[in-house]
């Protein structure tokens, strides 16, 4: 027998002999190698599936945007509220054609990030927009009815204002009273009056029967006083959207349709369209059933659900309010058939409709839809309407555009990430107007073209307005604390629809990072060079999805860490124990070591004897654990582990994290095991290689 | 017992090799604890400072005022009357300060920024000032020198802006620098006004990337307020654990005076905008509020790194419960003939398990001491360096940019219970595998 295969048979024998002390080491090194393939699948898991999210939804395989800005690229939204400084890529025609020259790389997509505000319209502003449209079209008599409105809700403001009083300082106060009386005299609304036919007033009559100034002044004063609508904060991606769609594969339309080519539109990210468009009470009525459904909320066992319950209750004005006479009749006669017990009026009716509980919230969601949704506008802004986007400029302008409204998309995986990830998307063209600021180029193209065609010099400081001209208009600029009101009635004029661009504008002009997409994806790290250089080339950098995620990217690198250091300690430990353990075991054996020593084995017989044990309870109870690991992660790649809070959903790459485990996992855990285990036998082996046969002799006696 | 103790001390002593690397291996799963609990009070305590000087008072009393039904203004009016019913109704009140509130946009020649705008009154400031420290200017202009410019006494004054040196960053600007605040209000007007840079403060935590701060005067005036509205009061206690019932305590008293008040909503007052603006009342309605719930959607931080360390304890202690298991078993078995004669003259079978686990409690009581005590002074020197963290998204967990460490007493008791309980507790197998030996057997198996 071979010494190597007598050290085999003694050490296994001496692994069966002494169990207690086996099975302590052995469960010591199974758990070990269990948490480390755990949890190095799990991350690893983690990562993938986020990287397949955000290089199929946003990123591309790569980013490229100029190097060295203030701040970092985050596709996703950092923390910050401010909006970051990525700088800009110059002339973005010559640095899609670079790219695209590279062997491998198959997609360029320009794209930019900003914030927008959108004021939900109030109902004045509807009424003040079909006056104007009346007037414009001539037709008096619905300007007449269209005033009719108006005043109604001019005597509404007046009583409203009136208990302002307690908030405003006394100018301001006294500035709002006198507006509203101007407004509440009789005399005001003679200027929406049909002139008779034929008679042509005296000119002070004329300037008395001014129906635009009339307007005007509703616009300007009394509409602001109605602030009924909802301030909303919306991400917006500039982008190609016919490009966008066709490379992204986690693009899907929700509702109407992609942007058309060469026309200024929006899309709706789904989330935020139902979240924050929707009717607050059927978006609370969706969330209320889908806890039900899916999460197993009870509204009887969760105080701050009977809390939610009674404020969705309480907001019934938001579903009375929008009815018409007719449909609060159909209404209240439907109401009143499916809750015979209830007495009152609609609003009795409606509140006591919107008071469920677990019995009936199911049922109640399904009759609001069938009977109470019909009758509502649903969305303040409908998908085939129009929006307007305010965007503050980088120079503090602030800007306003009106784009139609195609449709509503998602990114497949982030449907219950919530709102934090929801980014809506524009063309590029009404993306620039927004973010109001023109690469250089685009600024020499734009001067070139007005050389030729001799457009006059503007002067500097009308520049910007002249040049981003669109629908936009400078509304503010920075002074000394003033009131500036906000005319949007010269946006509205045009009709939205209509307007259009040249399709290859989207590449001409300002982009502020761009995606690529590879034809082969898994050759990303080995192109990563070449695009580097190119990149460097044009005074671009080069980024990878988890740089260019922000914050995002670097939880994966965090949670790493994390694992790491636990991992670390719980090692170091392990390692206490297990050297503990085994030198009370050598002790023990100091007479059969002595014994064995005395036959003529040599120290490093002794030596390779003890390190032997080790490595098989290593090898035989790591090798169980990373079994046990590996089969855990296996079913759990099956059934998947559904994400616990909507902030995961991002992690797991979508609801479920179907998680795998890898070789290099498995190798990783026991190589790591292994180690461990034998570098805390090290200091028992030595001492029991230092064992003289004569000593250990006696000892025996 | 006495005796007990007195052999249990001397067995310990006797096995002394084996009693220390036992015991240090508690020892250090101890002091492990330790600085992982001493981090999480870290992390807490930056969030209550932060929390209570950027966003709160320990109870937070604002309201919303409705004009008409679909308002949400969050604004509490007859301000005097209010401010009086508290400063006679407050157990332990330390001082109170109203906070004017806004949202709008700060913009520099360079860049603008998101944020929400606190209108404050310097005189009645007494502790705000106090928990600042102005920035060197390195820290936020490039090249910039180690002097700390500025002056907070400023604030005193309209026309001046307090920032944090991310916001200074970000602006790229400096103390005497001028930037444009711009609000909106919902009807669409925009109102803007032009503040002077008085001082650059360094960041406290995470909450200074979204707090500025300026004269209430100017903020009514950019909101067209008059003098007798207020955003909020903050409210500051002797004892902040008594904001609780002083919270409580208030709802009864103002109930009682007549005023409306909102139901209790553990989320800050940002949060409720959507909420109010749908209910169907008009005028005032007051809503009391902790310091916590101003800052409920960073307490999951709390919640998961808490869950970290006791999962990772749990492991931990599992380990070395296996240890103390196999350590005690073999000390058992040696000490077969010993125990043995000690039941043939006469001892119980409770007295020999209670030796045991009195062994096994005394080292544990031991190590877990010296363990919490070397963790104890490991979280105070980490704390004394002020290590940077580096990463954002590690800034963003610990809520701050330096790692900080808080030992509490308590703490330190609960890390010493535990784990000296936990030993005994694996002490019992051998400790009852002892007391189960029969005498004759046991002397004979000593031969």
């Amino acid at each position: 027998m071979s010494a190597l295969g007598l050290i085999l048979t003694l050490a296994w024998r001496s692994v069966l002999s002494h169990r207690v002390k086996s099975l302590v080491i052995g469960s010591l090194l199974f758990a070990g190698t269990f948490v480390v393939v755990l949890g190095n699948a799990l991350l690893d898991s983690v990562e993938e599936a986020m990287q397949a999210l955000i290089v199929d939804s946003l990123a591309g395989q790569f980013q490229v945007k100029e190097a060295d800005t203030k701040d970092q690229l985050s596709l996703f939204g950092g923390f910050g509220l401010g909006s970051a400084d990525i700088g800009d890529i110059p002339a973005y025609e010559d640095v899609e054609k670079a790219f695209l020259a590279v062997d491998g790389v198959e997609h360029v997509v320009p794209m930019g990030v900003t914030n927008a505000t959108v004021f939900g319209r109030n109902e004045i502003d509807q009424v003040l927009v079909d006056m104007r449209d009346a007037l414009r079209e001539g037709r008096p008599d619905d300007a007449r009815l269209g005033a009719e409105r108006a005043r109604r809700i001019v005597e509404a403001l007046a009583s409203e204002t009136a208990t302002s009083e307690a908030l405003a300082d006394a100018a301001t106060f006294a500035k709002t009273q006198e507006a509203i009386r101007i407004a509440s005299e009789p005399t005001f609304w003679q200027a929406f009056e049909p002139t008779t036919s034929g008679s042509t007033g005296a000119p002070d009559q004329d300037q008395a029967r001014d129906p635009l100034g009339a307007l005007d002044f509703l616009d300007a004063r009394i509409a602001p006083l109605a602030s009924d609508g909802r301030l909303l904060y919306l991400r917006v991606i500039g982008t190609d959207p016919q490009q966008f769609v066709k490379v992204f594969p986690r693009f899907r339309l929700i509702q109407g349709q992609v942007i058309p080519p060469g026309k200024p539109g929006f899309l709706f990210n789904e989330s935020t369209y139902q979240e924050l468009v929707k009717n607050r009470v059927a978006t609370e009525l969706d969330r209320l059933r889908k806890g039900y459904e899916r999460d197993g909320d009870r509204i009887a066992d969760d105080p701050l659900l009977q809390q939610r319950v009674k404020r969705m209750a309480q907001q019934y004005r938001r579903v009375t309010f929008q009815l018409d006479p007719q449909e609060a009749v159909t209404l209240e006669a439907a109401l009143r058939a499916e809750l015979p017990a209830v007495e009152g009026d609609l609003d009795a009716l409606v509140q006591a409709f919107l008071t469920v509980d677990d019995s009936n919230l199911v049922a109640r969601h399904d009759w609001f839809y069938a009977h109470v949704a019909p009758l509502l506008p649903m969305y303040d802004t409908p998908v085939g309407g129009t929006i307007t986007l305010r965007g503050f400029t980088q120079s503090g302008y602030v800007r306003a555009v009106e784009v139609p409204v195609y449709g509503t998309y998602l990114f497949d995986g982030l449907q219950d990430a919530g709102l934090e990830q929801g980014s809506n998307m524009v063309d590029l063209v009404t993306f620039r107007e927004l973010y109001g600021k023109m690469s250089e180029r685009a600024k020499d193209e734009l001067a070139g073209i007005k050389a030729k065609v001799g457009v006059k010099e503007v002067s500097r400081a009308d520049a910007e307005a002249a040049l981003f001209g669109g629908g936009g208009e400078v509304e503010a600029a920075i002074a000394e604390p003033q009131v500036v009101n906000v005319n949007l009635d010269a946006v509205r004029a045009q009709d939205p629809f209509e307007r259009s661009f040249p399709p290859e504008d989207l590449r001409r002009g300002l982009v502020l990072d761009a995606a690529i997409r590879l034809t082969d994806p898994s050759q990303a790290a080995a192109l990563r060079p070449e695009l580097e250089r190119v990149a460097a080339t044009l005074g671009l950098e080069v980024l990878d999805w988890k740089e260019a995620s922000g914050l995002l990217g670097q939880i994966v690198t965090v949670l790493r860490l994390v694992l790491l250091i636990a991992v670390a300690i719980i090692f170091l430990v392990a390692l206490i124990i297990v050297n503990n353990a085994m030198v009370m075991a050598t002790i023990d054996r100091v007479p059969e070591i002595g014994t064995l020593r005395a036959i003529g084995a040599r120290r490093s017989t002794v030596l390779g004897l003890f390190l032997t044990e080790t490595a098989i309870l290593a090898l035989v109870f790591g090798g169980l654990g990373a079994g046990t690991a590996a089969g855990l992660v296996t079913w759990l790649g099956q059934v998947g582990i559904p994400a616990p809070a909507k902030q995961l959903v991002v992690l797991f790459g979508g609801n479920h994290l179907y998680p795998a485990v890898g070789v290099d996992d498995l190798v990783f855990g026991l190589v790591a095991v292994t180690v461990v285990a034998l570098g805390s036998t090290l200091y028992p082996a030595t001492m029991a290689a230092r064992v003289p046969p004569v000593v250990a002799m006696r000892g025996s006696n | 017992m006495i005796l007990l103790f007195r052999i249990a001390s001397a067995n310990l002593v006797a096995a002394r090799g084996r009693s220390a690397l036992l015991g240090s291996a508690i020892a250090l799963v101890t002091a492990m604890l330790v600085l992982l609990l001493s981090l999480a009070g870290g992390i807490e305590d930056n969030l209550v400072r932060s929390a209570t000087t950027l966003s709160a008072g320990h109870v937070s009393v604002a309201g919303f005022y409705k004009a008409k039904p679909s308002d949400a203004t969050p604004l509490v009016t007859e301000a005097a009357a209010v401010e009086a019913i508290l400063r006679e109704n407050t157990p332990g009140l330390d001082y109170i300060v109203r906070r004017q509130r806004g949202w709008g946009k700060v913009i520099s020649p360079e860049a603008s920024l998101q944020a929400g705008l606190s209108g404050l009154d310097y005189a009645a400031e007494t502790r705000m000032f106090g928990q600042l420290e102005l920035a060197a200017e390195s820290e936020y202009v490039k090249d910039g020198g180690a002097s700390a410019p500025g002056d907070f006494t400023k604030m005193q004054d309209q026309g001046n802006i307090l920032l944090f040196v991310n916001q200074a960053k970000r602006l790229g600007v400096k103390v005497g620098d001028t930037v444009t605040v711009q609000t909106e209000t919902q009807g669409g007007q925009t109102n803007t006004i032009d503040l002077q840079v008085c001082a650059v403060a360094r960041d406290v935590g995470l909450l200074s990337s979204f707090a500025v701060f300026t004269d209430a005067r100017d903020l009514r005036e950019l909101y067209r307020l008059n003098d007798d509205t207020t955003g909020a009061f903050w409210v500051y206690l002797d004892d902040i654990d008594d904001a609780e019932d002083v919270m409580n305590h208030y709802r009864t008293v103002f109930e009682a005076k007549g005023y409306r008040i909102m139901d209790h909503v553990p989320a800050p007052f940002f949060f409720k905008f959507d909420g109010v603006s749908g209910e169907d009342w008009t005028g005032q309605k007051l809503d009391f509020t902790i310091w916590s719930d101003e800052v409920s959607f960073l307490l999951w931080v709390l919640t998961a790194f808490d869950t970290l360390t006791w999962s990772l304890s749990l492991i931990l202690l599992a380990i070395i419960a296996m240890g103390i298991m196999n350590a005690l078993y073999n000390a058992v078995r040696e000490r077969t003939k010993e125990i043995g004669t000690l039941r043939a003259i006469g001892m119980g079978r409770f007295q020999v398990l209670g030796l045991i686990l009195m062994e096994a409690l005394l080292l544990g009581l031991m190590a877990t001491s010296v363990g919490a005590g070397v963790g104890a002074v490991t979280a105070l020197g980490l704390d004394a360096l002020h290590l940077d963290v580096g990463v954002d998204a590690m800034q963003v967990i610990l809520l701050a940019d330096t790692f900080h460490f808080v030992v509490r007493p308590l703490s330190l008791v609960t890390a010493v219970f535990l784990l000296t309980l936990l030993t005994g507790v694996a002490a019992l197998w051998p400790a009852l595998r002892a007391a189960s030996l029969r005498p004759v057997v046991a002397m004979q198996a000593a031969e």
